[in-house]
């Protein structure tokens, strides 16, 4: 058995106990603080031993450690650090939030994610992404005194365990068409002959219980109303790294067991794709609050990743990995600001309240501007190499109709976004926001200067990027 | 196995959508709402065990533990959620709830 | 082999009555117990698919913690049932349309039930002849599956520790012990000798029974009566002020 495969899971999972117990013993009114810091050096050193762990199939073929699971890996491990940063000054300043479960909760989902973007078996895709989804439950209703935090967590749980068993329902029809929860194993049923209908229909429920989880159009109900409820810094967390690690996990999973039905799917993910892409250009114009605003821009951005995944091709899925590492500190860094946005030590939440941000706080609103622009793909910033991939990849499949209507959709959600832009800079100033925390402004940096300078690491990024693609193809 | 495949199917494929059906209906009442969750569940390990014994495969009863198991987790996690927004709100009725619409 | 076919259609026709009760109950105390009638039908049906150690399982952790956790909640939350039903009537018509509709959508799939006939082949984990279902998944859960037995572990704690998160709370007026404060209390500390005149009232005297704000671990302290929260007198420890 090769076990050191999934070494960096194993000494990720033994430090969040490790955390937990520190935790219980600190002395109360530092435990947050130490926790928070302690979690960030496990995530620190998960992160390299992500990058030199042997790779391999371990476990009887449950596991991988690939290039593929490396890159995805290494985006959550970022994600779920920088969320934690987020979180220090925030969680402080709210009531209930800074208890010491907070990071060691944040760790095992963490963990959860990195199992499930390395699965290779039907049954290691579920736990990875159970794992993940209750520590994330508990998260988003982590706040147990205020109504909208539990509201948040209620509707967040219900619909996220519906996904889970529509999920659970297309594994079995899968394995009992099939013979077997391997995705090796599926995708060799699958080569021999006519798929029986069962087995499509399983690929069905499978494809459902995923985009759930990713929020993408039809089923995106959930999403703004947990953006909005969940305490921001949790928001944060939601927006990023799950989404990353769920999308990475659907691209596994169509590309690894039910590739060879990529005529059947096909269709199915580009629908997806267009109604994201409609839902995140139209539905943020009529919002008034940031946070929703970000929920529905995160829907249109699932819509652009789901692009290079409907594409089916080796370019497509490095387009699809691309847009995801840069989406990650777009949001991130989004957020950053939005939590920034508190005045006398109240958080204020809706999108008028940036107005003369240009004038109170030239730094913030130039890193809100950057980000802004970048999700709305002007180019040197990285969001438009994210895009620019996605609709190439999906040309060169000849799904013009799903890139025309992608371009279409960033020139309308262009709107909103410059909307945002000339209202810190051209609105009447409100009053100035409180001073933000170092913690807060080193994550806004880091981002600005990822989505700023991205061009540069273009090149290796995409290397690395063709490599995943490879392994998950090859 | 005795029985035929197909009926087990059958049985698990009405307990899935009444299970789905529950949800729909009782959009209120998160409580119900949570046992529609463990029919769905339910369902789900009908299928396992029946593929699993119609194979000759253990891999389903196997994973069917496993589904047990998270199924046990998950809902001691929603009955807590639930308790902390009955202190909140005095009640468990969601849908009425528009603090966050619009 | 017939009473392998009535058993199955008995269970099956439990269960799936119990089933449409669970959803339909006016009184979700009722739907728990249905939920209950639920999980014994389909252990009979896992016994007859040769899945006995499952079967146990679902008796032994569904009825006996997951119900019972279910019933607790219901017990313990003072819920208004009528106000639950308001909505029903309005969806239940969404709710059978859809129903429908994916049941069609099944029957479809159970029509077309056709193994890949490379099945056999691919099985993970066959079943070996001659030993009990309980033994087979012993052998391999701790092994082949070992990854997955401590994940589930893991998502076990997750639980756990959400579940602690989101309800537990420190009551101030719970007490713990602290046996260290005990072995370090001196008899000085809470005893004093006072002489005190025949005939003198407590007040003369300057004994007051202990304050409960001033309670000591250790010290015996009936705490004020909570309807009038009038302080109870008890039998006083003596303490001078």
């Amino acid at each position: 058995m090769n076990w050191i495969v999934a070494l960096p899971e194993i000494v990720l999972a033994l430090s969040g106990m490790a955390v937990l117990i520190a935790g219980v013993f600190a002395p109360r009114p530092g435990a947050f603080q130490l926790t928070s810091m302690l979690a960030l050096g496990a995530l620190l050193v998960t992160a390299g031993l992500v990058v030199i762990a042997p790779a391999g199939v371990g476990y009887g073929g449950l596991y991988v450690a690939d290039a593929f699971s490396r890159f995805v890996q290494l985006l959550i491990l970022a994600g779920a650090a920088l969320a934690i940063i987020l979180s220090l000054d925030f969680n402080r300043q709210e009531a209930e939030l800074a208890r010491f479960e907070f990071p060691v909760l944040i760790l095992f989902a963490a963990v959860g994610m990195m199992i499930m973007v390395g699965a290779t078996n039907f049954m290691t895709l579920y736990l990875g992404l159970e794992l993940q989804s209750l520590a994330l439950y508990v998260v988003a209703a982590f706040a147990r005194d205020s109504l909208r935090s539990s509201e948040a967590g209620l509707k967040y749980f219900v619909l996220g365990s519906l996904a889970s068993g529509l999920l659970l329902y297309g594994i079995s029809l899968t394995y009992g068409f099939s013979g077997s929860m391997s995705f090796a194993q599926v995708a060799r049923a699958l080569l021999s002959g006519t798929p029986s209908v069962g087995l499509v229909i399983g690929m069905v429920f499978v494809i459902s219980g995923l985009v759930f989880k990713v929020a993408a159009a039809p089923f995106h109900m959930w999403s703004p109303d947990v953006y909005e409820g969940a305490p921001t810094s949790v928001t944060a967390l939601l927006g990023s790294a799950p989404k990353v690690a769920a999308l990475a996990l659907l691209l596994r999973v169509m590309m690894g067991p039910y590739g060879h039905l990529l005529s059947q799917w096909q269709l199915l993910i580009e629908i997806i794709s267009i109604a994201s892409l409609v839902v995140g250009a139209l539905a943020p114009i009529l919002q008034t609050s940031i946070k929703r605003l970000m929920a529905y821009s995160s829907i249109g951005h699932v819509g652009y990743a789901l692009m290079g995944l409907a594409a089916g091709t080796q370019s497509g899925t490095t387009a699809t990995l691309i847009y995801l590492a840069t989406y990650l500190f777009m949001t991130l860094g989004s957020f950053g600001v939005i939590i920034a946005m508190r005045r006398q030590g109240r958080s204020v939440e809706t999108i008028s309240d940036l107005a003369g941000l240009g004038r109170n706080d030239a730094g913030l609103a130039l890193a809100m501007t950057i980000f802004m622009l970048s999700m709305a793909g002007v180019p040197p910033l990285s969001g438009f190499f994210g895009k620019l991939y996605v609709f190439l990849a999906a040309v060169q499949s000849g799904l013009w109709t799903l890139a025309v209507i992608g371009v279409i959709a960033s020139v309308v959600g262009a709107y909103y976004y410059l909307r945002i832009v000339k209202i810190m800079y051209f609105d009447a100033p409100v009053r100035a926001f409180d001073r933000r925390s170092p913690s807060l402004s080193f994550v806004v940096a880091a981002s600005g200067i990822v989505t700023v300078f991205f061009i540069i690491v273009a090149g290796p990024v995409t290397a690395a990027a063709q490599a995943a693609a490879l392994a998950l193809l090859g | 196995m005795p029985i035929g495949i197909g009926q087990y199917l059958v049985v698990s494929a009405i307990l899935l959508v009444v299970g789905i059906f529950g949800i729909f209906m009782n959009r209120k009442n998160v409580i119900t709402i949570l046992m529609s969750i463990e029919l769905i569940l339910l369902s789900v390990n009908l299928n396992l065990v029946a593929f699993s014994g119609a194979l000759h495969d253990l891999t389903g009863q196997v994973f069917t533990m496993f589904v047990l198991t998270v199924a046990a987790a998950e809902a001691a996690i929603g009955l807590a959620i639930v308790v902390t927004y009955f202190r909140n709100r005095g009640s468990i009725a969601v849908e009425d709830v528009n603090l966050m619409k619009g | 082999m017939i009473f392998a076919h009535i058993f199955f259609y008995v269970f099956a026709i439990i269960l799936v009555a119990s089933a449409v009760m669970v959803v339909t109950a006016r009184n979700p105390v009722h739907s728990v117990l249905f939920l209950i009638l639920c999980f014994f039908n389909a252990a009979g049906l896992f016994l007859i698919a040769g899945a006995e150690f499952l079967a146990f399982i679902l008796l032994i952790v569904y009825v006996g913690a997951v119900a019972v956790l279910f019933l607790f909640v219901v017990m313990m939350l003072d819920i208004d049932f009528s106000e639950l039903r308001a909505g029903v009537q309005r969806y239940a018509p969404i709710g059978g349309v859809i129903g429908a509709i994916l049941f069609l959508e099944l029957v479809l799939v159970l029509g077309g039930w056709k193994v890949s006939p490379l099945a056999a082949g691919l099985r993970l984990t066959p079943m070996g002849y001659g030993i009990s279902n309980t033994d087979a998944i012993g052998r391999v859960l701790y092994t082949q599956y070992a990854f997955l037995f401590e994940t589930a572990s893991l998502v076990l704690m997750v639980a756990m520790i959400g579940a602690i998160v989101l309800t537990h709370r420190d009551r101030r007026r719970s007490k713990s012990q602290v046996i260290a404060q005990q072995n370090a209390r001196n008899p000085a500390d809470t005893l004093a000798m006072i002489d005190v005149a025949v005939g003198a009232g407590v007040k003369a005297a300057d004994i007051r029974r202990p304050d409960p704000a001033l309670e000591r671990p250790g010290e015996v302290v009936v705490l004020p009566d909570e309807e009038t929260h009038e302080p109870v007198l008890v039998a006083p420890e003596p303490r001078s002020h």
